[in-house]
């Protein structure tokens, strides 16, 4: 097909002279990382949250926690990028909203980014962590209560480590989901991986190369993030329960 | 020791009980029979505060249950209670099962709550198992761990609600005689159960429920040779027909 394949083009030096094609590469690498491990944290902890208030018998915090994950669930995850990365910052106190204007484009970008896959990502999570909770017995409930534990008591010591061991399967392909999420920021002109094979492309005409260096690169990740999660899944396994040993 | 006063319960417009009233003295035992949706489990779980109730007045050791200022935790510490699916916890080991209410809400050390834990297994004869996980356990013997982990916590009384429900007929036994012998010791006792074997033998009075009502509430001889209404007799003899 007259295409000529080129290999050697990641250790040639970059028109911009800044390291190599596989430099950049390996930048967008880390931003992906970065970017998406840090959301990946903040949906966890947020999601948890949510999720549990899903389940309290108050339904002013019920009713809040279900308005929270049907926003950010509902609302094209494109959308929420482009309201954190532009109209946020107008709706900001002014003095707020300039500072972010005026720090480097790339914290702004990385910012941005990092809060909408974390609100997105937290919705998701709330909904595993709300169907672990309601998927065990209704007796467990009591049976915490029953021994003299409060409510808050009774889901720590009950109800959460039980909920958290049924929804790691769920929850790996969440984890998978936040590190391809993150290629929508390139969007907004953040260098993450996908950005930066695009950026290739325009830069050495090799479009067959870059994606998959691209491809590859994502596939690592998501295999590294699926051997750890079974990992974890192993190692919090309950004797005797579905699953178990 | 637990004294209950004309108390009802409604879900929306269904009435779930209806101007219950009985007393238990410290050392009874009371076996609450009765056909299924007669609200006998719905009756022990309101004495715990485990389901609300909307009028009347249930008093336990002199707390009462339905007041909004009274501390239901600290209540339901000292209230066993033992339910029909057992509901041990199962990512915990048997020995833990025991332990974590005695260390996270009396307050006792982890010395402390593992012997105390230890003791009872042995009168329940589970020593061995301590150390393995409730799925691991039959059905009998989870039930037992469940007896032993409310005695843990060293009640003022024990709540049963159907403790033999979900077991294989031959793990029901095991079951009744752990019960059997804690009523020999005087332990105060409300058991929602089919077990009118189980009632004859230990039962200090039979509370016979039907619709939501207290129909009969009798010494077991009284119950058993001649009850009173009309439902009650319809049950006993398919009860103890077999």
């Amino acid at each position: 097909m007259g295409y000529s394949w080129n290999w050697g083009i990641f250790l040639q030096p970059t028109a911009t002279g800044d390291g190599t094609y596989l430099g950049w590469m390996f930048y967008g690498f880390k931003v992906t990382i970065a970017l998406s491990l840090s959301a990946w944290f903040i949906a966890l902890v947020l999601g948890a949250v949510v999720g549990i208030l899903r389940t309290v018998p108050n339904k002013w915090l019920s009713g809040f926690a279900t308005a929270y994950v049907e926003v950010f669930r509902n609302i094209p995850l494109l959308v929420q990028l482009f309201l954190w990365y532009f109209v946020m910052p107008e709706l900001l106190p002014e003095n707020l909203g300039n500072a972010f204007k005026q720090s480097n484009p790339i914290v702004q970008q990385f910012l941005s980014s990092m809060v909408c896959l974390a609100l997105f990502t937290s919705a998701r999570v709330a909904e595993q962590v709300r169907s672990g909770i309601n998927s065990l017995p209704p007796g467990q409930k009591n049976a915490g209560l029953a021994m003299g534990f409060t409510l808050s008591q009774t889901y720590r010591y009950v109800l959460l480590p039980m909920a958290v061991r049924l929804i790691v399967p769920p929850l790996t392909s969440e984890f998978l989901n936040i590190f391809k999420n993150s290629a929508v920021c390139s969007t907004i002109g953040l260098l993450e991986l996908a950005a930066q094979g695009r950026q290739l492309v325009d830069y050495t005409a090799q479009p067959y190369e870059s994606f998959i260096a691209v491809t590859l690169a994502y596939l690592l990740i998501n295999v590294v993030v699926m051997f750890g999660m079974r990992w974890v899944e192993e190692h919090v396994r309950v004797p005797g329960y579905i699953g178990g040993k | 020791m637990i004294s209950m006063n004309k108390v009802s319960k409604h879900y929306g417009a269904f009435q779930v009980l209806t101007d219950c009233t009985t007393q238990v003295q410290k050392g009874e035992v009371i076996v609450v029979c009765g056909p299924s949706g007669s609200g006998k489990s719905t009756l022990i779980k309101c004495v715990n505060g485990l389901e609300p109730f909307q009028s009347g007045e249930i008093i336990v050791n002199g707390v009462s249950v339905g007041a909004p200022a009274t501390n239901l935790s600290k209540l339901r510490s000292t209230v066993g209670m033992v339910f029909q699916n057992f509901e041990l916890f199962p990512h915990m080991s048997i020995i833990d099962n025991l332990s974590i209410a005695q260390l996270k809400v009396l307050g006792r050390n982890q010395e402390q709550a593992r012997e105390k834990g230890y003791k009872l297994l042995d009168r329940v004869g589970l020593r061995e198992q301590a150390e393995k996980y409730p799925g691991q356990l039959s059905g009998g013997q989870q039930q037992r761990v469940a007896i032993a982990r409310a005695l843990a916590m060293d009640p003022i009384c024990m709540l049963f609600d159907e403790p033999t429900s979900a077991l294989d007929p031959e793990m029901v036994n095991e079951v009744l005689d752990v019960m059997t012998e804690l009523a020999k010791e005087g332990m105060t006792m409300m058991c929602v159960t089919h077990e009118m074997g189980f009632a004859k033998r230990v039962a200090s009075r039979v509370i016979f429920m039907d619709q939501g009502r207290i129909v009969e509430d009798d010494s077991k001889e009284a119950f058993f040779e001649h009850a009173r209404s009309e439902r009650a007799q319809q049950f006993l003899a398919k009860i103890l027909h077999h």
